[in-house]
């Protein structure tokens, strides 16, 4: 499997390179070769048999104004931070989870690994800290494991963004499109304030279906999406471009 | 033990800011909501606090999080005290080969995995979780944990409801909360 190991941020130019229609939600990847992981034992990272590896790194989309505006931080758009290769070899694939054809990205092994969940942390704090962001809005239930150290770190408070029925009190719902069906996103009412400002956590992206759920809830209560942030993004099912002009920021891209 | 007791002068603020909803998920119920908990920053903080003051420097390599409100205190935690964290999880929701074990509710049985290879046997472990109520996941938890030979050294949860005796359940394993509500 190929995978390319980024560290970017928004992309406006992205979405107009894009010519083709976005898929459905939980479209079925495409069967490749190679890229399994075998019996894994905490003591030793995930064993990948990967076929073709190329280890690439996206051209820089953004202009040069962009990324200094974007990440103070860091010197160029094309240098990668030397924490993320640790941090994507942490992630382990499995196989036709949850159902055939699809490579599952397994974030738990990187959880097992704690100088890499720490990193993985520290990277997205290094980017929000300082920035006035007062809301943490993360989705249920892998978005619970990343979004609390982010926002405990960065100062602001975390909201969790949860399946129907399990938030009690008043909530306001908003339903997304599923391959075949619907499903619903909650929120509290009165958890943010309008005039907010906020992130929406996940571990990956795909289709982008649940994250632009979780946009739309905060935006009807008044609150400014600055960006939506995931541990792993998979390009092909272009989850970037659904989310219209909120940007994206995530630490690993998997094709 | 609950720092309840020990006052510690954080504890005010952190209760003061849980919040009860009569009759959820259904009517009879005091449900104990910690989501406004953590929409306060420094109580939020003091909680994981208040555990990582306990549990650091007590070689524990292991913080086992309940699914799924126990993935919001678990990770924090795990991080401050340099243990891995492990997701406990409602079936099927883990890729790859995992132990279950079944317990029971009020009605039927439930069941919670964890992934294989996670933990090595002789970790020391601690399992965490926003409430303890009958202490039936709790065990299940444990009881994953102790068959892949970790030893759990502690349960620890936000909120104990003693009425329903949880801590009996735990078959002599401590546990320790922030607070107790009757």
């Amino acid at each position: 499997m190929q995978r390319a190991l980024i560290f970017s941020s928004s992309n406006p130019i992205y979405s107009q390179l894009s010519t083709t229609i976005a898929p459905p939600d939980s479209a079925v990847f495409p069967k490749r070769d190679g890229g399994w992981i075998g019996p894994f034992s905490s003591n030793q990272p995930p064993v990948f048999r990967l076929r073709n590896y190329k280890r690439t790194l996206l051209p820089p989309l953004c202009s040069a104004s962009d990324s200094v505006a974007n990440q103070p931080t860091m010197a160029s758009q094309d240098e990668q931070d030397p924490r993320i290769s640790k941090i994507s070899s942490a992630i382990r694939v499995i196989p036709n989870f949850p159902k055939p054809g699809i490579m599952f990205q397994d974030i738990t092994t990187l959880l097992l690994d704690t100088k890499a969940f720490r990193d993985t942390i520290d990277l997205f704090v290094e980017r929000y800290r300082g920035k006035d962001i007062s809301v943490v809005a993360g989705i249920e239930a892998r978005g619970f494991i990343f979004g609390p150290p982010i926002a405990l770190a960065i100062g602001a408070k975390f909201v969790p963004m949860r399946k129907p029925n399990k938030l009690p009190g008043e909530v306001i719902s908003e339903e997304y499109s599923l391959e075949y069906g619907t499903d619903k996103m909650e929120m509290h009412v009165g958890a943010v304030q309008a005039g907010e400002r906020a992130l929406v956590i996940d571990d990956l992206i795909a289709t982008g279906g649940t994250l632009c759920a979780a946009i739309r809830l905060l935006e009807r209560v008044g609150v400014h999406v600055v960006e939506c942030a995931c541990v792993i993004e998979l390009p092909e099912l272009k989850g970037r471009d659904r989310l219209g002009d909120k940007p994206l920021f995530v630490l690993v891209s998997s094709t | 033990m609950s720092a309840y007791r020990d006052k510690d002068p954080r504890i005010h603020g952190i209760q003061s800011k849980i919040r009860v909803v009569p009759n959820f998920p259904k009517p009879g119920i005091m449900f104990q909501d910690i989501t406004t908990l953590l929409l306060d920053p420094k109580a939020f903080k003091d909680t994981v606090d208040l555990f990582v003051e306990r549990y650091k420097g007590k070689n524990i390599s292991v913080v086992a999080g309940i699914e799924a409100r126990g993935f919001i205190f678990g990770p924090p935690i795990a991080l401050e005290i340099g243990a891995k964290f492990v997701p406990l999880r409602k079936p099927k929701k883990l890729p790859g080969r995992v132990i279950s074990e079944e317990y029971e509710l009020e009605y039927g049985r439930d069941c919670l995995e964890m992934h294989l290879g996670a933990v090595e046997p002789g970790e020391q472990a601690l399992v965490v979780d926003d409430l303890i109520a009958t202490g039936g996941t709790l065990c299940a938890a444990m009881k994953l944990l102790e068959r892949v030979g970790a030893d759990v050294v502690e349960c620890a949860c936000v909120i104990e409801l003693p009425d329903l005796k949880g801590r009996e359940r735990l078959n002599g394993k401590p546990l320790y909360v922030l607070l107790e509500s009757h």
